[in-house]
């Protein structure tokens, strides 16, 4: 009999004891001076999602092919893990191989940029079923993240990302535009005192008109301030302040805002934020490919190693999951346009990388043909690696979320086959 | 015709002659009708007295009073106005409303709260029809006007507000133009202008419709083929169509067999196969110089060869009517005519009931069948004979949209207070109160303006200013405000922290000039009003006037928008009671 809604409310009640003291000290924040955030429960494995906005060439990154008739300038380079070769503009990162498994049987069905992250952010096609579905990141916030802790559990850093769909704006990320910068809007235009001063007249507003509505929704709406000041008063939400970090350790990332997104990303990973993403664009190299691929694989070497660096000094890693990916591949063959050759979009074989976890490094998924054209050996679909990834954290991907209308949408839809086991 | 139910229309002629009201007959219907008036100008004037001094519970009672003895004169007006033969009769409607609402409240032995207070009414009506708070000024003259059909007035003056379309538009545009990556060289602003005048012009429902899933032309001839650009394949067009004007959910079937109903696949490519012969182009990156106004939608004399017009699961199948025949098409002729015709004849089975299960949930956050687009056997409707009474009379009625508002605001169960009462508290299914609403973002950001902007139609003109942009501040607000959820549950509050962070500590400027401009010279319990009245639509209640005069006086320069700035975070400022 009841409807969701009320199903949501009465758990709500019944958690805080009774009706009538769901309301007492709500803003019981307030009081405490930058209030000691509870821990996080449960301890849940974080992700980092590494996002090369464009789609990355794989030839020129982690899946070279020197005696291919597309070869391209660069050259591979062994790595730290026995039988991996890279591109020698990732040093670094070769260095680090043995923490690393590359997925090269990446095949996946959409060609168009925004077709396409899609798909690999959401595992579903775009517009099916007449939905919008959750990308990964708010998956992970609703299946891992504390619901009531004061961070957010979904951040994203730098351009757009791809939001909650369906599941609802809870679980939407909190988007940082510069990291430079911070959270939009975090700090409080006016002083604490005076902040108080106002929350203060709030709350008596918000008691009276509960008292009278007694409106479900007006609860929710107390939550989710108390959550919002929260964050603004935590002590946590100085991970979202990237000027503290030391000159040194700063450096280790490089320069640019990839960089300092990355940096931003261990700092929110440290304090238990469940799943970050970070944007770099650029890989859409349909001319100039080798000069662009060079400076941006230079950007990834220097933060990706400094980060898993970090992670792993920190002990971290083995909890942490890193992927490094676009929304494709480019093609085999090197474009003639212009005088600046290119690669074109290329979704049919690709290739994706993933570190720490807990995963097996020095492994491989999958294999491509010697020009780098087909998937000769365990390709993997956009299913197969959203659902290995939700194994790697923990996440039961046939677990089924409710549309609006009611009807069961799987986290990831039938059909997947994932290699967890292979790499775990 | 497994998936048709019809009406019992014998039935349902029996009920609805109980529920109308019997024309009056009067001796000198002008002496009398003045003599009606100045009492009834009496009573309201003591019912508005005694309502000034009562706490709120109390005014709620007086104006229930008063409201009935303005809800039976206003039927007898409307009588006397003896609407033509074959119109939408609002009053008598909303009447049946009442009758139907109550049968089912004794049974389940719900008593319905009381009618609303005045400024209840005021923010809800604003709010429901245009999508925006009121003025203080308008506010305060509702709140002052002691006649006694203010109420009925209101709503006559809502619906002809020209936010009427508008908001509209904003609901409608959401459901007929997809936010998609496909879309993002499709321009909505013709399309969203195009819907508000129609629905500000009353189009009939059933021509709109007609007009809508007929449209060929350029975008700038008939902004209306926008529909058409922004859903460029036949699924996309069959899942639009049938869950917006029919109320059926199409789409699981397009890949397989409906779990919970029995619409087969066939049954999908059916409808689809009406759409197989639109042709509509494909838009341009604007920034490239391409200007998309030109653009058309044409139904060609075969198949569609665009790219990707078919999906992959596409099956060949004749054109069938939904739970219906099979017509005879010419492939000469459009498709597209022959399946409006059947969708808007009055008889057909869903049309008329998903227009009046949808408007029915704009006005109380959930329908009378709710998911309001499943109108599904295993879906029933919580009133099932007020939803086939409400759909035969707005069929019958003309599909008059705008009456079809009026007579369900006019009915006391949409002017019942949002305050539960000791045996509803639990009822969430049968309108025995109303339920509070969180606004939309159009909605929030329509009435921030009015507070901090005073400029009513500051959203309208920044839609205008983003000329060729895809997305207007007021898009961008909304967009960031529902974060792309699929459709939000209007009785929840669903925004989530980044929502909330932006209401909180951005504003803080505009918060002061406002409440600086707001008061003036003002003090004490007139400045409180003042702010009350501009972002409430209400005075302050006596305890509310003077403990927050007590803190103005303590806080004399930032006191004002300290005060706005709790008002415009709190609940009451942005649900809708």
């Amino acid at each position: 009999m009841f409807r969701d809604y009320d199903r949501r409310l009465f758990l709500q009640l019944s958690a805080a004891g009774v009706a009538s003291t769901a309301l007492s000290g709500w803003m019981r924040v307030l009081a405490d001076n930058a209030s000691a955030n509870t821990p996080t429960g449960k301890k849940h494995k974080s992700c980092i999602l590494l996002w090369m906005d464009g789609g990355p060439s794989h030839k020129d990154t982690f899946d070279l092919k020197p005696d291919s008739k597309g070869a391209g300038d660069f050259k591979p380079i062994k790595s730290a893990a026995t039988g991996i070769e890279i591109s020698e503009h990732l040093p670094k990162i070769a260095g680090l191989m043995n923490h690393g498994v590359l997925v090269r049987g990446m095949s996946t069905p959409e060609g168009a940029h925004p077709r396409a992250k899609y798909n690999l952010h959401t595992g579903y096609r775009e517009g099916q079923g007449g939905l919008v579905y959750p990308s990964l990141g708010a998956i992970v916030s609703k299946e891992t993240g504390d619901p009531n802790a004061a961070m957010p559990n979904f951040v994203s850093i730098g351009n757009r990302s791809y939001g909650a769909g369906f599941i609802g704006p809870k679980y939407q990320p909190l988007i940082v535009q510069d990291p430079a910068k911070g959270v939009e809007d975090l700090k409080s235009a006016v002083s604490d005192q005076k902040f108080n001063t106002r929350a203060g007249l709030l709350e008596q507003m918000e008691k009276a008109f509960y008292h009278e509505y007694q409106s479900g929704a007006t609860i929710d709406h107390q939550t989710t301030i108390d959550r919002a000041v929260k964050l603004m008063r935590s002590k946590e939400a100085k991970a979202f302040d990237i000027a503290s970090e030391p000159a040194k350790a700063k450096e280790a990332y490089g320069s640019g805002k990839f960089a300092e997104g990355v940096l931003m990303a261990r700092r929110l990973v440290e304090i238990g934020v469940p799943f970050v993403e970070v944007n770099l664009g650029g890989w859409d190299t349909h001319q100039d490919n080798f000069t662009k691929v060079k400076n941006l694989s230079g950007q990834v070497d220097t933060a990706l190693s400094a980060l898993l660096t970090d992670l792993k000094d920190r002990g971290l890693l083995d909890t942490t999951l890193v992927i490094w990916m676009g929304e494709f591949g480019r093609t085999p063959n090197i474009n003639t346009r212009g005088d600046k050759p290119g690669r074109d979009h290329y979704p049919k074989a690709w290739s994706l990388a993933m570190f720490g976890g807990g995963l097996q490094g020095g492994r491989v998924i999958g294999k491509t043909d010697k020009e780098g054209a087909t998937v000769t050996d365990r390709p993997v679909g956009t299913t197969d690696f959203l659902a290995t990834v939700c194994e790697v954290l923990g996440i039961d991907h046939a677990k089924e979320n409710e549309a609006a209308s009611g009807r069961p949408i799987r986290i990831v839809d039938k059909g997947n086959k994932p290699f967890t086991k292979e790499i775990l | 015709m497994r998936f048709v139910r019809f009406l019992p229309a014998l039935m349902f002629a029996t009920a609805f002659a109980l529920a109308m009201p019997v024309p009056a007959v009067g001796a000198d219907p002008k002496a009398e009708k003045q003599a009606q008036k100045k009492k009834a100008r009496e009573e309201a004037a003591k019912a508005a007295e005694e309502a000034r001094r009562a706490e709120e519970l109390k005014q709620a009672e007086a104006a229930k009073k008063a409201d009935e003895a303005r809800r039976a004169r206003a039927a007898e007006a409307a009588k006397k106005q003896a609407a033509p033969p074959g119109k939408f009769d609002a009053a008598s409607v909303a009447a049946f409303i009442d009758a139907e609402v109550g049968k089912k409240l004794t049974a389940e032995k719900l008593d319905p709260s009381p009618i609303c207070t005045d400024a209840e009414f005021l923010r809800r009506a604003y709010l429901d029809i245009t999508g925006v708070i009121p003025t203080a000024e308008r506010a305060k003259t509702f709140l002052d006007d002691t006649s006694p059909d203010k109420r009925a007035k209101l709503i006559d003056e809502l619906l002809t507000d020209p936010n009427y379309g508008r908001k509209q538009a904003d609901v409608w545009l959401a459901k007929l133009f997809p936010r998609e990556s496909n879309n993002r060289f499709v321009q909505p602003q013709a399309f969203h202008t195009w819907l508000a005048g129609e629905f500000n012009s009353n189009t009939p429902w059933d021509k709109f419709v007609s007009i809508l899933v007929t449209a060929v032309g350029t975008v700038d001839e008939h902004p209306e083929v926008t529909f058409f650009l922004a859903n460029r394949s036949v699924d996309k067009l069959t899942d639009a169509v049938s869950q917006h004007f029919l109320g059926v959910r199409l789409s699981c079937a397009q890949c397989h067999n409906h779990p919970f109903a029995p619409t087969k696949q066939a049954e999908y490519w059916g409808m689809a196969a009406f759409f197989s012969k639109v042709n509509a182009q494909n838009p341009k990156n604007p920034k490239k110089g391409n200007d998309n106004s030109d653009l058309g939608v044409q139904e060609g004399k075969g198949p569609t060869k665009a790219k990707d017009f078919f999906p992959e699961s596409a099956k060949k199948v004749s054109a069938k009517f939904l739970g219906g025949p099979e017509p005879k098409l010419n492939a000469a002729e459009p498709y597209r005519p022959v399946l409006a015709a059947w969708m808007t004849d009055a008889a057909n089975p869903f049309f008329a009931k998903a227009m009046a299960n949808r408007t029915w949930a704009q006005m109380f956050g959930h329908g009378i069948v709710d998911p309001v687009d499943d109108l599904i056997e295993k879906n029933t409707p919580s009133h099932p004979e007020l939803l086939d009474g409400l759909a035969k009379q707005f069929a019958a009625g003309g599909f008059d949209v705008k009456g079809l508002i009026r007579g369900i605001a006019l009915s006391q169960t949409y002017q019942r207070s949002a305050r539960p009462n000791g045996s509803n508290k639990g009822d969430s299914e049968f309108f025995s109160h109303l339920s509070v609403k969180q606004m939309t973002g159009e909605q929030l950001y329509d009435s921030l303006q009015v507070v901090l902007g005073a400029d009513r139609d500051a959203g309208k003109k920044a839609q205008n200013q983003a000329g060729k942009g895809n997305v207007s501040p007021r898009d961008r607000f909304a967009l960031f405000y529902s974060a792309g959820a699929e459709e939000v549950n209007p009785t929840a509050f669903d925004a989530g922290i980044p929502q909330v962070l932006k209401q909180l500590n951005s504003n803080n400027a505009r918060i002061a000039a406002a409440a600086k401009s707001m008061t003036g010279t003002l003090k004490g319990e007139a400045a409180v009003e003042k702010l009350y009245l501009t972002a409430l639509a209400r005075r302050p209640t006596a305890d509310e006037a003077k403990r927050l005069a007590e803190f103005l006086a303590q806080n004399p320069t930032e006191g004002p928008a300290d005060l706005l700035w709790a008002i415009l975070n709190s609940s009451e400022f942005c649900m809708i009671r």
